[in-house]
């Protein structure tokens, strides 16, 4: 592949980074993990680049690949966060923790989140970026509808992880 | 104001605990090796095709004596030849149905896409693996009955055989051929159960929103 593809596309990986960065913090639990997933998903986007046409958003796109990267592809499982690990063993939230300072507040509702299956994750995270449930359902192949009713579903799975 | 309300206020302003790339940074990462499912399932399809192919022709180029067998068992060469030709046609055809599968395969389609491009994928292998394996045991089975009746020693010691000592001699053979395919086939649920485990999980877990 030629330099100047490699070149725009990195500057454009540079600018829009944040997004790598939010998927791997959602589906890592540590410092390694976190980088190589990010690894995993440059490689998967750098791949696919020659073929991005520009008709959509670099952004949206990035958040396709990056969520289908973590979701599906990427196979080092033994950095990844588990869902098992977390149930219970790890922490357990207590009523007053949740009540505590804001920031306290973030803190056990981020560790709430980790506690979500991958598709959870997905959906929580394309909430968290504002998209709307068009988006979300095209990107994880998912009726609007359903979309909407597993959204729900989350909210109340969190409220319960949260308020047990 | 929900739970993910309150986050969402939090996650655009939060960058994390990581540092920004520079573009010196991101640079050699395009370089780096991917550790992908795909990558991984790719590599396997091709040790097993490259495997199955062997075990096919091995005997063949290597040993006279099997050559020699064939060519008496065959004796008409047009169904050996024919019989060559299926057996490479098929594997052709396993090879070309691998190849528009992968390339079937694409990131920036949607999560059920992309699963299901992987599991189709991983079918294909799957009938492959199949269809060798039934070849396998008609083979064996073929060859156990021509050398029952053909080979002199051992068709000199069948003979002496009552019918409950005949049926014990092949329900033997059948176990140990039941056996060995179920080995093989368990050797497989692993290598795939353990790449795929994840992706299974989470087509799962999609499938079950749209139930």
């Amino acid at each position: 592949m030629n330099k100047e593809l490699e070149h725009s596309f990195v500057e454009l990986l540079e600018k829009h980074q944040n997004i790598v960065h939010k998927v791997c913090r959602l589906y890592t639990n540590n410092y390694d993990a976190h980088n190589d997933l990010f690894q995993e998903i440059t490689i998967q986007l750098w791949r696919a680049y020659p073929k991005f046409r520009g008709d959509s958003k670099f952004s949206t796109w990035m958040y396709r690949v990056g969520l289908n990267t973590a979701i599906t592809l990427y196979r080092k499982s033994k950095r990844r966060v588990s869902t098992q690990d977390f149930q219970g063993v790890e922490f357990k939230i207590k009523a007053e923790d949740y009540d505590d300072t804001e920031e306290q507040q973030l803190k056990v509702l981020y560790k709430a989140v980790h506690q979500l299956n991958d598709i959870e994750k997905a959906l929580v995270f394309l909430y968290l970026e504002d998209k709307d449930y068009r988006e979300i359902s095209e990107t994880l192949g998912i009726s609007e509808v359903n979309a909407r009713v597993k959204m729900n579903r989350i909210k109340t799975k969190l409220k319960t992880i949260l308020n047990p | 104001m929900d739970e993910l309300d309150i986050l969402k206020k939090d996650w655009n302003k939060s960058s994390g605990e990581h540092k920004k790339l520079s573009i010196k940074d991101i640079y050699p990462m395009l370089h780096k090796k991917s550790s992908s499912i795909v990558k991984t399932l790719f590599y396997i399809s091709i040790a097993e095709l490259i495997f199955w192919i062997l075990v096919n022709s091995i005997p063949y180029f290597y040993s006279d004596e099997y050559k020699q067998k064939l060519e008496v068992l065959y004796s008409n060469e047009h169904i050996l030849t024919a019989l060559t030709v299926v057996t490479y046609g098929i594997i052709l055809l396993f090879i070309y149905l691998l190849y528009q599968s992968y390339k079937s395969i694409s990131v920036t389609d949607s999560a059920k896409n992309l699963m299901e491009s992987i599991l189709k994928t991983r079918k294909i292998i799957k009938y492959y693996v199949l269809y060798n394996l039934i070849m396998a045991g008609v083979t064996l089975i073929i060859g156990f009955y021509y050398a029952l009746h053909n080979d002199p020693n051992l068709s000199r010691n069948a003979a002496n055989f009552d019918n409950g000592q005949m049926i014990g001699v092949y329900a033997l053979l059948g176990f140990i051929a039941i056996i060995f395919v179920i080995i093989i086939w368990l050797f497989y649920r692993l290598i795939y159960g353990l790449l795929l485990k994840r992706l299974n999980r989470n087509y799962t877990e999609l499938k079950k929103l749209e139930d």
